[in-house]
């Protein structure tokens, strides 16, 4: 065994380096996405508009859906137009995606041959293909916070230092559970292209199903979406941190590893 | 204690037939040959055997481990070398990132000698390099950690000639120093060139195992004759004949006796004779038609002679129906 790293480790490693460019690209454009939203606050706010008169005309299911509660403040425009959208959707979606791809697309290259013709167990695939994503989840939830408190300033606003971080803080969980999802799915599904779509599709669908159900007599149900535990305009305008939302986030992430690990130890490796 | 031991084993892709039924035993230092056309199962075995598809019943050992066993499978595989012929490889790396990666998974003592002799440039990325230069990467992977057991499937594929030998050569050094050795190919020349014993895989089954000098030696003597007579063809439609082509001259493959041949001849004025070894493709073929069970296997017993003329050619897969 000698002084090889763990293999579990080595893979992680491999896959991050190979991710690095792309990671980089990626935490760049959201930069470029916040800063240009904040750039239309200075004028929405002196309009003098009633803004929060017109959110509250949107049927209650929309503003749910949206996580609407107030956008004539900093903080509420902020949770509107990027948390809502950007950091829980089309980040949770992307991050999917990209780990829908990642076994399945190893399997099928061929990859994969090489991969376990070395003494690496499929467990160990499975966690150093995960982890191979969990940098991604953090630049960008490192880096993003900064520039949205620069650009708060830059607009000449000011915003609580705390409900940012927190913000973030608890992205993580929610982030890391769209890596799970698109991991478990992609040792279900036999073509990288068809695991992506899956991935990508099912945490959409969830996201709608809670929509959907939150304004009804079965908004529990809305729990099963990972969308349900994570809500960054009660983090960002009310203040509210649902640490037992991370928690249930993390513990559905290790599940959907353990359950990934469970179903590539018996796959048969055909793409 | 055998380096593979194959025991009945079967793999069925559903109601697909990988392989079915395949028995044999690669012992140490040994270098065995899987020959057949593509599709023939050569592939499924060798990943069946490497833990990447589980059998759907028999069983087999690497190094003495259970290759359908995940944590002694992966005890063989910490001593085996795995080169496919078409290996998938990361596009966007760098050979050297790729080779890195491999080294931390599985050990890479002598990396830099196979990086030497084989010349490959590590700096380029792997989607910039030949089909061949591609194949060398995979190569430096699969022989970096000093396996104890290899298995080579079709791995000359993209190698040039010049590669193929330098090829060649490595796995005659590495079976030298006590390697065994399993390599598919579609190829006879390739098989018979490195290997002991051959078997013969088709349409998933195994239907021979043949040491290379047996194979030989039944290939028999590939004759020329040009005689001053008329040749009725009937004349030599007889025992120990096959391939017999009649024309200006009489060519045939002989499979029996000199002195039966040279009985056979002396009712001729032999104008021009020639004798020489039959290529080992003849020699296969022969074989293949007279020994085993044709292809489609229940029809039981025996295939009939007249049609074994083109139905053994190697590398024309799902003939002979």
């Amino acid at each position: 065994m000698s002084d090889r790293p763990a293999p579990w480790l080595a893979i992680a490693r491999y896959d991050a380096t190979g991710r690095a460019r792309g990671s980089l690209v990626v935490t760049g454009l959201l930069s470029a996405f916040l800063l240009l939203f904040l750039a239309f606050f200075p004028s929405l706010s002196t309009a003098g508009i009633d803004l929060d008169a017109y959110v509250d005309a949107f049927p209650p299911a929309f503003r749910e859906a949206f996580g609407i509660i107030a956008i004539s403040s900093i903080e509420g425009f902020l949770a509107v137009e990027f948390y809502q959208f950007a950091w829980l959707l089309l980040v949770g979606l992307y991050l999917a995606y990209l780990a829908g791809g990642t076994i399945a697309g190893d399997v099928a290259s061929g990859r994969m041959d090489l991969t376990l013709s070395a003494p690496v167990a499929r467990r160990d695939v499975v966690i150093g293909r995960f982890l191979g994503l969990v940098p991604l989840v953090l630049l960008l939830n490192v880096v993003l916070p900064v520039v949205a408190y620069v650009g708060v300033l830059a607009v000449g606003e000011t915003i609580a230092v705390e409900r940012l971080v927190a913000v973030h803080a608890l992205a993580v969980p929610y982030h890391l559970t769209c890596v799970a999802v698109g991991i478990a799915v992609s040792t279900l599904a036999s073509r990288p292209g068809i695991a992506q779509r899956v991935a990508l599709g099912a945490l959409f669908a969830l996201f709608m199903f809670e929509s959907v159900v939150a304004s009804t007599d079965y908004a529990e149900a809305g729990d099963l979406s990972p969308t349900a535990h994570y809500d960054p305009s009660g983090v960002l305008v009310l203040g509210e941190y649902d640490v037992t939302g991370a928690a249930v986030l993390l513990a559905a992430t290790t599940v959907l590893v353990a359950l990934a690990v469970v179903r590539f130890r018996r796959a048969d490796l055909s793409g | 204690m055998s380096a593979i031991e194959c025991r009945n084993l079967s793999k069925y892709y559903g109601d697909v037939r990988g392989i079915e039924d395949v028995s044999f035993a690669v012992q140490n230092g040994e270098v065995f040959g899987f020959l057949g056309p593509n599709g023939a199962g050569k592939t499924t075995a060798i990943r069946t055997l490497l833990g990447f598809l589980s059998p759907t019943s028999g069983g087999a050992t690497l190094l003495g481990n259970d290759a359908a066993d995940p944590v002694e499978s992966r005890r063989a595989r910490e001593r085996t070398g795995y080169l496919p012929g078409d290996p998938g490889l990361d596009r966007d790396r760098t050979a050297k990132a790729f080779l890195d990666h491999q080294a931390a998974l599985r050990g890479a003592s002598s990396r830099e000698d196979l990086v030497d002799r084989f010349g490959l440039d590590e700096s380029r990325r792997i989607a910039e390099l030949s089909r061949g230069n591609r194949q060398k990467v995979a190569l430096v992977a699969a022989f970096m950690h000093d396996p104890d057991l290899l298995l080579l499937d079709e791995p000359t594929s993209g190698l040039d000639p010049l590669l193929q030998e330098e090829f060649a050569a490595l796995v005659r050094e590495r079976v030298d120093d006590g390697a065994s050795v399993l390599l598919s190919s579609h190829v006879l020349g390739e098989v018979a060139a490195l290997c002991d014993r051959v078997g013969v895989l088709r349409e998933g089954h195994l239907v021979a195992v043949e040491s290379v000098s047996d194979l030989r030696s039944r290939g028999g003597k590939q004759v020329r004759v040009r005689v001053a007579e008329g040749v009725d063809r009937d004349d030599f439609e007889v025992r120990g004949i096959m391939n017999l082509r009649v024309g200006e001259t009489v060519s045939f493959t002989w499979t029996g006796e000199y002195d039966d041949l040279i009985d056979l001849l002396s009712g001729y004025t032999v104008l021009d004779l020639d004798v020489v070894d039959a290529p080992l493709e003849e020699a296969f073929m022969t074989f293949y038609d007279g020994d085993v069970p044709g292809p489609t296997g229940s029809g039981g017993g025996e295939s009939s002679g007249s049609d074994a003329a083109g139905s053994g050619a190697v590398g024309s897969g799902g003939e002979g129906r």
